[in-house]
């Protein structure tokens, strides 16, 4: 197979083709390394995905904005005067400068500190130094409003949005997986998300943070000694014999523990303060322990007979983690081919009494951000990986990511969803690649509709 | 008021003292502080952590980068989220997975020397003390990996069966996006 290209060339479809074989199950290292791929997944990945931008609990006043990204691209998501989210990108329309410099914030409007055009909450521009005296009134401003993302759309509050027209609805977008994954997060009622968003950098590929979160297996080994230091009884959350995998559209999957079917019937045979009675009993008998409440019955309906006992990791492509029992949202944002920004978003339930609150933050906080005593154990192996796949000789040598290949049976739900129930696997990594290729490979939207793999039948 | 800005109204059990009793208060903190810096770098954790007492809170807000009209969000609050928010249990945690043999983030252990300056007391409440100091901690590892974290502490001091021990830390970063692949280092 020849790899070799000219320096700052694309790379072909057929050397796309060629980085993860499915029947395989082995990734060249190359997509963790080159430049040129990271460009490419720069623009066909994310200018065209749904990108997650904020909860709108962020942002509930006009004014109020928080500063986030489509791939490198810096927006700054906006309440407007009419109560719109809008997002705008962060950069003047006459030398490019960057208007808005803190994270987040209230603004009457977003003035430029170059030369002082300063813009409205929805982007149009409104005033422009020199007017008169300068431009001798030859400038129309209407033509000069920021750039906006082409489609902005929520569910359940949380906002996402894209840079290109032709990307289908979001709901379509999200397809049965990603709406199971989002609405993990309000499946115990209405949420807020709590002040402060965590934010650090880790000299990874992002490739590879969005690998481990559908990665059970590592959790045994990589975080042995947040076991041992007691916050966490590994073995009691990683049911490695009950596993599911489900795999959604255009590469969203969710991937680990599920409640099993006579488990859950039990559950739907309990009255709803039968649940929350034996949820307070857990979180008494052990408040240092991840409290994962029994879901009401209003979640079933919201989140079907599968996606009820789901228990997983929702990744929403390419880079939205749901995480921590639908409590966190973890974006790991590109920053080059060799670092990875990673922001903790936490998210309760508005009617989760204080106490409790006050627990299931301290408890998180002990858990991740790059304090948490179980993800400090994390970065540094993500960075090694990056960092072994530079090698001349060591990036030839292919990713094994064939755990359970062929072994397992895909079953389906009445809503068309695949899945597998299984040991802990790796069929959710094997998702995200193939559909990674079809995203590089395809130039439109058009063409990722037409050839976007169709969900996987039979024994995978 | 920025948290930023050091608190300077709450000495006045500090007026009560002369300077004598001043002079020698600051002396017995900064030795206490600097023997405490030792422990963290010379890895006896288990020794740090006797340093505190039972009901002790150990705090690290988030910060972000806001404009002058949000300044009065530039710090998380109690309660919200953090990086640290550690109780005495908490912090027995984190040694425990230091001795644990198994935590990798700091296994080859980082390198790191905790330097403490500018300390200046800023009450004294009865057996406690409050200090305002500054920090740089400095973190080597591996070969080629290094962080660099410089900030603001409040220390609050107890006196316990004459000995000091320490009940309160806060900790106010001068980072906002933390430049580091994680924190499994001691502040």
């Amino acid at each position: 197979m020849d790899l070799v290209q000219e320096p700052g060339s694309a790379p072909s479809k057929s050397e796309i083709r060629s980085c993860f074989d499915p029947a395989e199950g082995t990734l060249d290292r190359r997509v963790f390394a080159d430049r040129e791929i990271y460009d490419l997944e720069m623009r066909n990945i994310f200018a065209r995905a749904w990108n997650f931008m904020c909860h709108e609990s962020q942002i509930p006043n006009p004014g109020d904005y928080f500063i986030n990204y489509i791939g490198e691209d810096q927006v700054i998501v906006v309440r407007d005067r009419q109560g719109e989210v809008q997002v705008l990108l962060n950069t003047c329309r006459h030398r490019g400068n960057a208007l808005c410099r803190a994270e987040q914030g209230n603004a009457k409007s977003f003035v430029c500190s170059y030369h002082g055009w300063n813009y409205d909450l929805n982007g149009d521009l409104i005033g422009v130094p020199g007017m008169t005296a300068y431009y001798r009134k030859d400038f129309d401003k209407s033509q000069w409003g920021l750039a906006k993302a082409a489609q902005v759309d929520h569910l359940h509050g949380f906002y996402f949005a894209t840079l290109d027209p032709d990307t289908p609805p979001l709901p379509d977008y999200l397809g049965e997986v990603g709406r199971i994954g989002l609405g993990l997060l309000v499946a115990n009622g209405p949420v807020e998300v709590v002040d402060g968003v965590q934010k650090n950098v880790i000299d990874c590929n992002w490739k590879i943070a969005v690998d481990n979160l559908f990665d059970w297996y590592h959790v045994q080994y990589s975080h042995a000694s947040a076991g041992n230091s007691g916050i966490l009884d590994i073995a009691a959350i990683l049911h490695p014999n009950n596993q599911m995998v489900m795999f959604g559209e255009y590469g969203h999957a969710i991937s680990g523990p599920v409640i099993p079917p006579e488990r859950q019937a039990e559950i739907d045979a309990m009255s709803d303060e039968e649940r929350f009675a034996v949820t307070v009993a857990k979180m008494t008998e052990d408040p240092n322990r991840l409290p994962q409440p029994l879901r009401m019955s209003f979640a079933k309906d919201m989140l079907g007979p599968t996606g009820v006992r789901c228990m997983g990791h929702p990744n929403i492509f390419p880079n939205l983690w749901v995480s921590t029992g639908g409590t966190q949202l973890s974006l790991r944002l590109p920053r080059g081919p060799f670092e990875t920004e990673i922001w903790w978003f936490t998210v309760l339930p508005k009617a989760m009494p204080e106490e409790m609150k006050k627990k299931q933050v301290a408890f998180i906080t002990h858990l991740f951000g790059p304090a948490g005593l179980l993800e400090q154990d994390d970065g540094e192996n993500w960075s090694q990986s990056t960092r072994a796949s530079r090698g001349v000789k060591a990036r030839t040598y292919r990713h094994h990511m064939a755990m359970g290949l062929g072994q397992d049976e895909v079953l389906t739900d009445a809503t068309g969803t695949s899945r597998v129930e299984t040991t802990i696997s790796e069929h959710a990594q094997r998702w995200l690649y193939t559909n990674w290729m079809n995203w590089l490979t395809a130039d439109s939207w058009a063409e990722l509709k037409a050839n976007h793999p169709s969900f996987p039948k039979g024994r995978v | 008021m920025s948290q930023a800005r050091a608190v300077e109204a709450e000495t006045s059990g500090l007026d009560a003292l002369s300077l004598q009793q001043r002079m020698e208060l600051q002396y017995e903190i900064e030795q206490f502080l600097y023997a405490e810096a030792a422990m963290l770098d010379g890895r006896e954790y288990r020794a740090w952590l006797d340093l505190w007492t039972e009901d002790c809170s150990y705090w690290m807000p988030i910060r972000r980068t806001v404009t002058l009209s949000d300044i009065d969000r530039e710090f998380t609050k109690r309660g919200d989220m953090s990086f640290y928010d550690d109780d005495k249990q908490a912090l027995a945690m984190r040694v425990a997975k230091m001795e644990s043999g198994s935590s990798w983030s700091e296994d080859p252990p980082s390198r790191t020397r905790h330097i403490v300056d500018n300390v200046r007391i800023t009450a004294v409440n009865g057996a406690e003390t409050t200090v305002d100091v500054a920090f740089i901690l400095y973190r080597s590892r591996l070969n080629t990996e290094e962080s660099m974290w410089v900030g603001r502490r409040v220390d609050t001091l107890r006196r316990v069966d004459a000995a000091l021990k320490l009940c309160g830390r806060e900790i106010y970063l001068d980072q906002t996006l933390i430049r580091a692949t994680n924190m499994s280092t001691l502040f």
